[in-house]
């Protein structure tokens, strides 16, 4: 998840993982919607690769890109993390309070 | 998962060493939320109350406090703002406080969420995980929270 979570919080990566959600697009096609070089785009077709949010399909010379449907179930499963971790963060700062609360005591 | 209902829910349980009123607070109390989740709330725990809670810049959550119980029993419902899926209010959270001890057993439910499925047939699914990431992605370094360090318990 560390490889998403990387590849995420560039800006344009963002857009181009929208671009590719509902079809197939190539590298070259992806790259028209963008002011940037085309080694750019594929650099961030690259990391999106690796991170497991796009496939790659090689069809004669061209290479085709879409948005990978388990990358929606592993985001899914990393979200349930969201609130592990909020709720473990809950349990210490209530169990501080309670300490504060009773600290004559202790 | 009931392909019918086409939602997905959140549940964990946990115990805490505090007492259910003092767990009560920091559901309910905007600066004792804060120590947990988001970097600018606003509650007005009453029914029908307004839930409003900035998770990371950017990404605020939003709901109505739907039944308040003290110290028993909590319904929110939660969503977040500018997004179609999981608009505010759309899901809903339940809290259930049990003394346990010295301390409370938490019971937290978050229901009414789309699936993975439901998402990836929608526009505007994608974008949503995406913040929903960023979101946890921003909680989720313990390293940046000053809470944690100074916990006398870790």
């Amino acid at each position: 998840m560390e490889a998403a979570l990387k590849a995420i919080a560039e800006p344009r990566r963002r857009a181009i993982l929208t671009l590719v959600r509902d079809g197939e697009l190539s590298a070259g096609e992806i790259a028209s919607h963008f002011d940037v070089t085309r080694p750019a785009v594929s650099q961030h077709l690259n990391v999106l690769k690796e991170a497991g949010l796009v496939n790659e399909r090689r069809n004669g010379t061209r290479r085709l890109y879409r948005a990978r449907p388990e990358g929606l179930v592993e985001l899914r499963d990393f979200l349930e993390g969201f609130w592990d971790i909020r709720l473990d963060e809950l349990k210490r700062q209530a169990e501080k309070e309670e300490r504060k609360k009773h600290g004559r005591r202790n | 998962m009931d392909a019918a209902t086409s939602t997905a829910v959140y549940e964990r349980t946990l115990s805490i060493d505090a007492s259910p009123d003092t767990v009560w607070e920091f559901f309910v109390d905007s600066e004792k939320l804060m120590r947990w989740k988001g970097i600018k709330a606003d509650l007005d725990a009453s029914p029908g109350g307004a839930y409003y809670c900035e998770v990371i810049p950017g990404h605020t959550a939003r709901g109505e406090f739907v039944e308040l119980d003290r110290p028993r029993r909590l319904v929110y419902t939660w969503g977040w703002d500018g997004n179609d899926k999981v608009p505010p209010g759309s899901s809903t959270i339940e809290v259930e406080l049990t003394p346990e001890g010295d301390g409370t057993s938490l019971r937290f439910v978050h229901r009414d969420l789309p699936d993975a499925e439901q998402v990836a047939s929608h526009a505007g699914g994608w974008d949503h995980y995406l913040s929903r990431l960023e979101t946890a992605a921003a909680g989720g370094d313990p390293g940046v929270d000053p809470w944690v360090e100074n916990a006398p318990s870790m």
